[in-house]
């Protein structure tokens, strides 16, 4: 019973460490980022699954290049009825040119935002990371605002091991391309780490 | 000066009056090449009642464009349809993904890569009123629906019904859909539904035929 108030600190400073306490800054390695590093997606219809705290929804997902280099990500359900329909230019800019009412509340459009972002690797553009090491494992993040975007590879630079959004603290979102990876991933499967929500996406091959 | 010429100006203000009222200004007429609108609209939606209910089953298969207009975007897929008189509709996608929808009754089974789901249409009045579409569009009661206001086009070989949604719910989905009627034995040659955003998808079904011994197995949930 003595240990009691010891152990409840020791329980409470686990719960509070970071996530990322393990990473240990070191310096840039170009080799690496000019031959791995994610930075576009290619234009591709996917089949989408979605899990949000127990709801399936599944559909068709187009991520579309455009030509004025923006990017289109529109969610269509399998019988063509469009659920939303987002776009990605320069310097952060976002606009939603269709959504259902349904799905129309800033929480879903945000969170959609946020992982789709990661998902068309914008975050990694201007080449710019900071590169940190971590076991065997190597993180090249670039922050922005409250949040990095990691990309993260092995340590030998050989494959592209998952890409991630994490505050200071902790894992918000992670995502990995089981198959052949970026730039035109068979498969994306997206796990939200602080609440119950996955996407999986599989790449239609068209006929 | 104007007065020489005010009879010529008003034979043209008189013309294209004239063309005005005869069709030609109806948004609806230009948008549907060939066609013209159905005069007897109560007499055809009695004929259309009478020849549906003899399609006791439809077996086809179907294939789906789905054209994202401004995104220069297309994704064509294929499977196959089976409706039975009544309530019951199974519609199987095949290429390029398999997704399953089964209508029967109040009852919804979707079956996707992933999961499968039962549904009691009953509870969401979305999935009551697409439920509804599909099913009053193959067996011939669209235009009893109260869902949509409805204008009738023919030509030679086919009927048109273009049909606007009343509610807001579906306003929302859908700007109209369109359903191309054969002539032959009113059976759905194809329909089309148009998004409020310019975006539309469009099944068409081949390969028909009409009234083969369907089991009830085949609309199992």
């Amino acid at each position: 019973m003595r240990f009691l108030p010891s152990s409840l600190v020791l329980v409470l400073l686990m719960g509070c460490a970071s996530d990322y306490r393990h990473l240990q800054a070191v310096g840039p390695d170009p080799t690496c980022t000019d031959k791995i590093a994610p930075l576009y997606i290619t234009t591709s219809w996917y089949n989408a699954s979605v899990d949000v705290v127990g709801k399936h929804l599944s559909g068709l997902l187009l991520i579309k290049n455009m030509p004025d280099s923006s990017k289109r990500v529109v969610f269509t359900n399998e019988v063509g009825v469009t659920f939303f329909d987002f776009g990605f230019a320069g310097q952060g800019d976002f606009k939603v040119y269709n959504v259902v009412s349904q799905l129309n509340r800033k929480a879903v459009i945000a969170t959609l935002r946020k992982d789709f972002e990661l998902i068309l690797c914008l975050p990694f553009r201007n080449r710019l990371y900071d590169r940190f090491v971590a076991g065997d494992e190597v993180y090249f993040g670039v922050k922005q605002k409250s949040e990095t975007a990691y990309f993260i590879t092995s340590k030998d630079c050989a494959s592209l091991q998952r890409l991630e959004w994490g505050t200071a603290r902790k894992r918000m979102v992670s995502i990995t391309t089981p198959g052949s990876g970026y730039p035109s991933p068979e498969t994306i499967a997206l796990v939200h780490l602080n609440f119950d929500m996955q996407i999986k996406l599989t790449r239609i091959q068209r006929e | 000066m104007v007065d020489r010429f005010s009879p010529c100006v008003l034979r043209i203000v008189r013309f294209i009056l004239l063309i005005t009222f005869i069709g030609f200004g109806d948004p609806a007429i230009a948008q549907y090449t060939g066609y013209s609108a159905v005069a007897d609209v109560p007499s055809f939606r009695k004929r259309f009642n009478e020849e549906s209910l003899k399609i006791e089953s439809i077996s086809s298969n179907f294939t789906q464009e789905k054209i994202l207009s401004a995104l220069t975007e297309k994704i064509t897929s294929s499977g196959k349809f089976s409706f039975k008189r009544s309530n019951k509709v199974r519609i199987e996608y095949l290429k390029p993904f398999v997704y399953l929808m089964v209508l029967n009754g109040d009852k919804m089974l979707i079956r996707d890569e992933q999961k499968e789901s039962r549904i009691n249409v009953k509870a969401n009045r979305l999935f009551q009123q697409v439920n509804r579409i599909m099913v009053d569009c193959v067996q011939g009661t669209i235009l009893d629906s109260k869902d949509f206001s409805s204008k009738v086009f023919e030509d030679r070989n086919t009927y048109l019904l273009e049909m606007t949604p009343a509610s807001k719910t579906l306003r929302e989905f859908f700007q109209t859909i369109v359903l191309v009627v054969d002539k032959k034995d009113y059976s759905a040659i194809s329909i089309v539904m148009n998004e409020p955003a310019g975006d539309k998808t469009t099944i068409t079904f081949t390969d028909k035929k009409l009234n083969l011994q369907l089991s009830d197995a085949v609309f199992a949930l």
